[in-house]
């Protein structure tokens, strides 16, 4: 009862708040006596939103908000509209993604051309997010995730910026473009290990990253496999050598296992080892992913060397 | 864990006595609570005959009392299920089969009732050592498991930090702006405050802030992490491979590396022997994970003291600037 009292409060809101709007549509309406009228348009529009929200429906909440801010734009206070934008945004996540991405784009915009990247880049996240959850567009969501990334950088933020570079070479490598992520996640890594506190986790950054370097040499199946291990070996020398923290993980000896079980096209002790890492600290979804792909190629390279 | 160790090594002296009436009760009391100590193993120790479970009701030493007890707890041992791995239990080589129970051995009926609790002792003790091996293990996973999450949170608290940083800076433009906008105020007010201003010039522009790169103070005692880190790796580079290798094969190729280890107060057993050294190895993985634990621990708690500081000037910012903020306001609602 509460909520549809509150909705029909909300509708006859909107329905005043059109009214108000109709009565600037003269080039008067811009003018210092009218501008009140409009702001109390906005205020209307943004109190009928808001109840909308609390009934729950959240598409008209977006709507109503959606007015509120070309309003606003109207009135020439971008950053209230820009408030308003993400106010839509927020509401039409729940229920329809695309208008959901189109009004945060907007309020991205209008963010930009004012020069606050850091909430620019915020945004940029969550429009990625929707479109990895919802949409489930990987490309679009990757190329957010960059921009936010750039903007981040720009404001001098590495560590957020870092995050979302992070995600961005998931997305890479599950993708198969391994060299961009191997080249992100060797980028985290050196920065991780200067830092006193990130130096912990820059041996995981290093460990996906040869990972990477595994697959990449799978792809280019000409590649024999002596020359395969040697580049690996070297990147895997270059880490130790760089960090060396990282030769004493158990993921650089889990490396030189696979190294050595790659080599002799030894299937058995390549689960050996990937269990017995495994039975330690488990395996998260996306490494398992990466260390399949390797086995499997093995296994193809068993086969092709017998026929 | 050394306790255990401790206990392990009072069952070696009993094996070798005499039996004594004390002896055989306590094997029987053994048999009877039908304990399996955990880790890998799938056999619960069953009684053997009648007459073992009559004896249920036999005195103890404290001795033994004690040795129950731990068994008990290492039984209740909560077992973490890993699908990933085999449970294989390398089984004595001096039994034919697994070690899967001990009442199966065909050579059982032949022996002496000496030898027979002697070899009950023997599985006995092995399924101990087992057991500890593997919970050892199990304490080396939730070791990495932490520090995972250690590392997690420091890296949010970097983010924070970088965050906290952004806000003062932008609460020291609010600032200049403030001042900016109270100059305006000044000259909108009055003509004189209009000549005032002249005067006084431009507001100077507040001193640079440093450039936030790495914003955290390199603790004496961090830095100190790096060094050992370093040390550590030429160390660990020589051992370790060698016992995984050894851990991996089984028990039979203990015999070759029995010889390297330090001898005094390992168990004669070979097999024994080499799961006190595996138990060791990890002991030792352990501490050098709850040393990593503890610098991490320490660098999560500077970096939180000085974000604490941090905000705390933050707030007396905010403060300032909500009391300018509102004055500003008053001032020109009196204008109108």
């Amino acid at each position: 009862m509460d909520g549809s009292g509150r909705e029909r409060e909300a509708w006859a809101l909107t329905a005043e708040a059109d009214k108000k709007m109709k009565t600037l549509g003269s080039l008067f309406g811009t003018f210092f006596g009218s501008s009140s009228k409009a702001e109390e348009a906005c205020d209307m529009y943004v109190r009928a939103a808001n109840m909308f929200k609390m009934a729950k429906n959240w598409h008209a909440a977006g709507d109503a908000f959606r007015k509120a801010a070309k309003l606003r734009l109207r009135m020439q206070s971008k950053h209230d509209a820009a408030v308003h934008f993400i106010d839509a945004g927020n509401a039409y996540k729940k229920t329809d993604p695309q208008e959901a991405i189109q009004c945060l784009t907007r309020a991205i915009d209008i963010y930009t051309d004012m020069g606050r990247f850091t909430i620019a880049a915020k945004h940029h996240i969550s429009v990625a997010e929707i479109y990895e959850s919802e949409l489930v567009d990987i490309d679009k969501a990757v190329a957010h995730y960059e921009q936010a990334a750039d903007y981040y950088k720009g404001e001098e933020s590495t560590s957020a910026a870092n995050k979302c570079l992070l995600k961005v070479a998931t997305y890479a490598a599950q993708l198969e473009q391994y060299q961009k992520a191997i080249e992100i996640y060797e980028q985290v890594g050196t920065y991780c290990m200067d830092t006193t506190l990130l130096k912990y986790g820059a041996k995981d950054h290093f460990f996906r990253a040869a990972l990477c370097h595994f697959c990449v040499d799978m792809l280019n199946a000409k590649v024999t496999v002596v020359l395969m291990n040697d580049v690996l070996t070297l990147a895997v020398q270059r880490y130790e050598e760089m960090f060396p923290a990282f030769s004493d993980a158990r993921e650089c000896k889990l490396i030189k296992k696979l190294l050595d079980a790659h080599e002799e096209q030894d299937v058995a002790a390549y689960t050996d080892a990937v269990k017995e890492f495994d039975s330690i600290t488990r395996l998260d979804q996306w490494q398992t992913t990466m260390l399949l792909r390797i086995k499997k190629t093995i296994k193809e390279e068993d086969e092709s060397d017998l026929r | 864990m050394r306790s255990h160790n401790n206990t392990l090594w009072r069952l070696e002296p009993q094996y070798g006595r005499s039996e004594g009436a004390n002896n055989a009760q306590w094997l029987k009391e053994e048999e009877c609570s039908g304990m399996s100590p955990g880790g890998g193993n799938k056999a619960v120790a069953q009684p053997l005959t009648l007459e073992s479970r009559a004896c249920c009701d036999s005195h103890l030493t404290t001795q033994d009392h004690r040795l129950l007890q731990h068994l008990l707890r290492m039984a209740a041992y909560p077992k973490s299920h890993n699908p990933f791995a085999d449970d294989d239990d390398d089984g004595d080589a001096e039994t034919e089969g697994p070690r899967k129970g001990f009442n199966v051995d065909p050579e059982e009926g032949a022996m002496s009732p000496a030898e027979r609790r002697q070899r009950q002792l023997e599985k006995q003790v092995m399924r101990t050592a087992q057991s500890a091996v593997d919970s050892s293990f199990r304490s080396l996973g939730l070791i990495y498991e932490s520090e995972k999450i250690g590392t997690e949170t420091a890296e949010e608290l970097v983010r924070q930090g970088e965050a906290i940083e952004r806000t003062k800076r932008m609460l020291d433009n609010m600032d200049q702006d403030m001042k900016t906008s109270q100059k305006h105020i000044n000259s909108i007010k009055s003509v004189w405050g209009g000549l005032v201003n002249y005067f006084r010039g431009k507001p100077e522009p507040s001193p640079p802030q440093k450039e936030q790169s790495t914003p955290y103070q390199a603790n004496s005692r961090l830095q100190n992490v790096l060094e050992e880190s370093k040390e550590h790796a030429g160390k660990y580079e020589a051992s370790h491979p060698n016992l995984r290798k050894l851990d991996t094969s089984g028990f039979g190729v203990s015999a070759s590396f029995g010889n390297d280890s330090d001898q005094n107060g390992y168990p004669k057993n070979r097999y024994l022997r080499a799961a006190h050294q595996q138990m060791d190895d990890n002991l030792d993985e352990m501490s050098l994970g709850l040393s990593r634990l503890k610098n991490l621990g320490l660098g999560l708690q500077s970096e939180i003291d000085d974000q604490d500081v941090s905000l705390d000037s933050l707030t007396d910012k905010i403060d300032s600037l909500d009391g300018k903020i509102s004055s500003t306001n008053r001032q020109i609602k009196h204008l109108k």
